[in-house]
């Protein structure tokens, strides 16, 4: 007879010591440590680049203070962006003396040469947010802070004060327009004939190489004389009609004034946007967050990329990864099709399969190096000769671009595809084949029917980890097209459209090249998070479109409930 | 198996005396039809690599019958009926020597097209492997893949095949779909209604009643009943009162070997072989 | 050939409804012995003992009968445990008839000891023995499994007919002659058919013996000709 039958099973307190590790008990809560680290460090992560990178856009208010410098003082004006506290040595020995210091950005860099500047405390007096301190993000030289004097339409002041501010937020979108015609223009109709120009030329020399022409090329030379004449005219006309625009809009210019008493005159054309930080209400300000937001994802860069918005580097990305899932499935697929079905499972393919796993370890930049020798050399340089040999000595295919980028990473993200669809196609019941078979199915009716369709889950989950493993590698992308700055993006509305030859910008390479290889490393700190954040948004986004599709697809091929 | 004793007899009973009222007699689902062999099985041996599991095995199985295999576990059953559609084939290291034959061609021949046979002998697995399609294309599977698209021809396929296994009033709204939305036994008879769509000429059963309930077994045993009559059956079984029930011939299995082979009365009212007896009457596993 | 012989718990069923067929036929056996005895001895007294032992006997009747439902639907036999139970059923009922036919003889011979004895009782007590011998043959037959033993006790069969008609004979001679020995003359008659239905008996469970060994049905080969 059991000697704890009569024990009574109800629990009065907490379990004894002694039990509570004999159950097990201290694994769940074990366990639930470790979770919550996980989750508290990608929280935290989170945290850190959102607080550092959302508030980039925030209108913060201007602030004005009389300098100590010396025994002069000087009227400054700026944005507060943060302290920090200096230890200095107490000459003779006697300790360390902690001085407090405020970070302002002062802009106006083409008047003071620094943009951040630190100022000891002590200095600081006199603090105070005017209400008419006016903000302007320029084209060139950075911000400006100051006071608005008047408005000026060619030499004649239309208008001073309240007013003149107010003659300037009418203005200045519509000559924010005229711009942005002007550099349309620019971009896309004198772009296309400056390629229609380039290729004509190319023909034409070609033509000319010829010594002893048939009368035909003579005549066809002809042609391409007259047409080049005809476009060059076209191309004038173009870029006269830009420059009226401009002339246009350059009439209009505002007088401002430095806080300690400077003036410039700043042409409406270069200033991008004008606001009064400390005249802003809540909703107003809210507005201006989301312009600017607007602003940061849809513009291009200004000023070596530290100003202005990232939008080529959002559309490199996006076009980039798609390329690269593209590219990665059917190849993917197919292998692990092969290894997982046709090929007898002996100990060759066993090597296969581990020479595939072991393919994700390698450092990203050894897959660069070969996508540079391989793909942009020796299949690029292949292709020119054969097909753009016109071009020579230009490069077309056989220097970096954004097909060579998409095939290299597509080739470093394989053997996550081919594990998740090996593992998918495992998962298949074996009855659901053997039905198929018996029914009289070859197998490569039962793959295609029965076998593909219940993996495409497992295939979609290998992809969505290939695009966040892929979206996020910058190394190989910087050896095979990544570039700075891209003149052009490589989809756009001319013939033929996808322009896989061209290089490309990357979100990835642009934080890289934002933080670290910027003139102005403060201005562009906030931007890496910014940039950060973006990149992470936009990789969650993509990933969030293919779960949903893989989930509908799960849905349709659920297997029933067991008898 | 002593067929020529056997129908003696069963001509006896038949011949009422003159004068006499003739008693029927139903000596559990003895069939009127004569014995016409449709697959003849001579000196099949079958290796799993080095290791013998069907030895000699030599039977006439009949056409348009119910023939049962039983026997206990591992005994070889299931290997033996998977050679009659060579599933065997899929399995690694399988060797198989001897004939079958069926219809005169021996499709244990390397000659065979193994797809052609597989939509002559069709097979009906232990536990139900409807495809995540809809009822209809579940139905439809193995006509598509010989290549009928023809939507009134699938249609009607579709109805008699359902209507075959009993099933069409329950999946006739239902066609479009999810098949794993119905239960196990119906899942089971849509199995059923799948393998005969494509006309086969012989049903192969493994085990197809194990994993149901008794309500959803015995709709399935009716079923097997009905389907006798257009097609030959060959059913593989653990449960004694099953074979008793549904089927015409019994085969008792021991090791690989065929034991005895005769009239499902016979097995079940008086075996020839003790080892049969014991068997039957639960006294060995 | 090795197989592992399971003891399975339903064979305690089957032995405890062969104990109590032995039983059944042993009680019987005791009371046609006493029914003998009552009409050879002129014993009365034995009377009342068959009447107790008749019960007796109906009720193991009808308690085989139970078990053998209940085994049914409990088991489900097949082959030779489903023929075992039937001829239990149909045995059962034939020493149950058996019972009843002593008890027929008792009520007859205790009529005839109120009146004169008519004549030496020598072939009735022969038919008795007979019969008696083979009853205790049939269940001989069905204990240890001797299915031959048929063809032996069908002859005795045809041996009881024989003395069964020749009585017949000589009583009726008797009732010519002397008109009044009539009602002691029918008695013996009487008393010798139930003897001979004992006989009867007596085949058909040796019949139903051989269809339980032999699987073979031979209650009757006339009408399979």
């Amino acid at each position: 007879m059991n000697p704890d039958s009569n024990k009574k099973i109800i629990q009065t307190g907490s379990l004894p010591l002694g039990k509570f590790f004999g159950r097990g008990e201290h694994w769940l809560w074990l366990t639930g440590a470790c979770l919550s680290v996980a989750l508290i460090m990608i929280v935290g992560l989170l945290f850190v680049i959102v607080s550092n990178g959302a508030g980039f856009f925030w209108p913060k208010d201007l602030t004005e203070f009389t300098l100590k410098d010396g025994e002069s003082t000087q009227k400054v004006m700026g944005i507060l962006m943060a302290h920090d506290t200096l230890r200095e040595e107490i000459p003779g020995g006697k300790g360390i003396r902690l001085i407090p210091e405020t970070q302002f950005r002062v802009g106006n860099r083409d008047i003071y040469a620094a943009d951040f500047v630190w100022y000891r405390d002590e200095n600081i007096s006199g603090i105070m947010k005017p209400k008419l301190g006016v903000a302007l993000e320029r084209m060139e030289y950075g911000n400006f802070y100051g006071f608005m004097e008047s408005f000026k339409i060619n030499d004649d002041v239309i208008a001073t004060g309240g007013q003149a501010w107010e003659r300037l937020l009418k203005e200045l979108p519509l000559v924010n327009r005229k711009r942005k015609a002007a550099e349309a223009i620019k971009e896309h109709e004198i772009g296309e004939i400056s390629h229609e120009i380039k290729e004509a030329t190319i023909q034409l020399n070609k033509l000319k190489r010829n010594t002893h022409p048939t009368a035909e090329q003579v005549s066809k030379i002809e042609e391409y004389n007259q047409f080049m004449v005809a476009k060059n005219e076209e191309f004038q006309t173009l870029k006269d009609k830009a420059q009226k625009i401009l002339d246009e809009a350059d009439d209009y210019s505002g007088v401002f004034k430095t806080a300690d008493g400077r003036e410039k005159v700043i042409p409406l054309l270069n200033i991008v946007e004008a606001w009064q930080p400390n005249n802003m209400s809540v909703f107003e300000k809210c507005i201006f967050y989301v312009r600017q937001v607007w602003g940061f994802i849809f513009d291009d860069p200004r000023e070596s990329n530290q100003e202005g918005g990232v939008f080529p580097a959002i559309f490199g990305t996006v076009v980039m990864t798609v390329l690269m899932s593209l590219a990665v499935t059917p190849f993917g697929v197919l292998a692990a099709f092969y290894l997982r079905e046709y090929a007898s499972q002996g100990p060759f393919v066993r090597a296969v399969r581990i020479a595939i796993n072991n393919l994700a370890g390698v450092p990203s930049i050894v897959f660069g190096v070969f996508g540079l020798g391989f793909f942009v050399y020796f299949v690029g340089g292949t292709m020119d000769q054969l097909f753009f040999s016109d071009y020579l000595p230009t490069p077309t295919f056989g220097t970096g671009g954004i097909l060579w980028a998409s095939l290299t990473l597509a080739l470093l993200t394989v053997p996550v595809v081919i594990v998740a669809t090996e593992e998918s196609i495992a998962a298949v019941p074996r009855g659901v084949r053997e039905g198929s078979l018996a029914l009289g199915a070859s197998k490569f009716q039962t793959i295609c029917r029965v076998v593909l369709p219940a993996s495409v889950p497992g295939i979609l989950t290998g992809i969505i980890l290939s695009m966040a493993r892929g979206a996020g590698e910058v190394a190989p992308l910087m050896i095979t097209g990544v570039v700075k700055l891209a003149p052009e993006l490589p989809v756009d509305l001319t013939f033929p459209f996808f322009h896989l030859d061209r290089k490309f910008m990357h979100l990835g390479f642009h934080i890289f090249d934002v933080g670290f290889q910027s003139p102005n490393v403060e201005a562009s700190k906030p931007m890496v998070y910014t940039t950060t954040l973006l990149l992470i948004l936009i990789i969650i986004g993509l990933n969030i479109v293919a779960i949903r599709l893989r989930d509908k697809i799960r849905k349709k091929y659920q297997t029933g409930a067991f008898a | 198996m002593d067929n020529t004793e056997k129908s003696q007899d069963t001509q006896k009973h038949r011949q009422a005396p003159a004068g006499m009222k003739r008693v029927e007699m139903d000596l559990s689902n003895e069939s009127n039809a004569d014995f016409n062999t449709l697959i003849k099985i001579e000196d099949l041996n079958l290796y799993y690599g080095k290791k013998q599991a069907l030895f000699d095995v030599k039977m006439d199985i009949p056409d348009k019958q119910v023939t049962a295999f039983i026997g206990p576990s591992g005994c070889g059953k299931s290997t033996l009926l998977r050679c009659i559609n060579r599933m065997n084939d899929l399995i690694d290291g399988v060797k198989i020597t001897g004939t079958c034959n069926l219809d005169g061609e021996n499709i244990l021949s390397n000659k065979i097209d193994v797809i052609e046979l597989r939509k002559k002998v069709g097979m009906v697995f232990q536990k139900s492997n409807p495809f995540s399609k809809s009822i209809y294309e579940n139905i439809c599977y193995g006509l598509r893949i010989g290549g009928i698209n023809d939507k009134k021809i699938l249609d009607e396929v579709v109805e008699r095949s359902l209507r075959g296994a009993a099933l069409w009033e329950e999946a006739k709204d239902r066609l479009h779909d999810s098949a794993t939305g119905f239960s196990g036994g119906q899942q089971q008879r849509l199995c059923i209604a799948r393998a005969i769509a494509v006309e086969p000429e012989v049903l192969l059963m493994d085990e197809p009643c194990s994993a149901l309930d008794p309500i959803a077994t015995a709709k399935v045993e009716e079923l097997i009943v009905e389907l006798k009559k257009q097609y030959t059956i060959v059913i593989v079984t653990h449960n004694m009162q099953q074979a008793a029930r549904v089927s015409d011939y019994t085969a008792f299995f021991y090791l690989g070997k065929l034991i005895e082979y005769d009239r499902t009365a016979t097995i079940f009212t008086n075996p020839s072989l003790k080892q049969t007896e014991d068997y039957v009457t639960g006294r060995f596993g | 050939m090795i197989y592992t012989k399971m003891e399975r718990t339903f064979e305690q069923d089957l032995q405890s409804l062969k104990d109590n067929v032995l039983m059944m036929a042993s009680l019987v056996e005791n009371n046609l012995k006493r029914a003998l005895k009552l009409l050879v001895d002129r014993d009365d007294s034995l009377f009342d003992i068959i009447q107790a032992e008749e019960k007796q006997i109906d009720l193991l009747e009808m308690q085989l009968n139970n078990q053998v439902v209940l085994y049914i639907a409990r088991q489900a036999p097949v082959a030779s445990d489903l023929r075992f139970v039937l001829t239990v059923v149909k045995i059962s009922s034939d020493l149950e008839r058996c019972g009843d036919q002593a008890v027929n003889v008792a009520k007859k011979a205790r009529t005839l000891n109120n009146e004169q004895p008519l004549k030496p009782l020598i072939d009735i007590p022969r038919m008795a023995t007979i019969s008696l011998e083979m009853l205790m043959a049939s269940m001989d037959a069905f204990v240890n499994r001797k299915p031959g033993l048929v063809v032996e006790i069908s002859e005795r069969d045809k041996e009881v007919n024989e003395i069964n008609r020749q009585l017949y004979r000589e009583l009726t001679s008797f009732m010519v002659e002397d008109p009044s020995t009539i009602s002691r003359c029918l008695l013996l008659m009487a008393i010798s058919r139930h003897w001979e239905r004992v006989a009867d008996h007596g085949k058909n469970i040796s019949k139903k013996v051989y269809y339980l060994y032999e699987g073979k049905d031979i209650s009757h080969p006339d009408a399979l000709s």
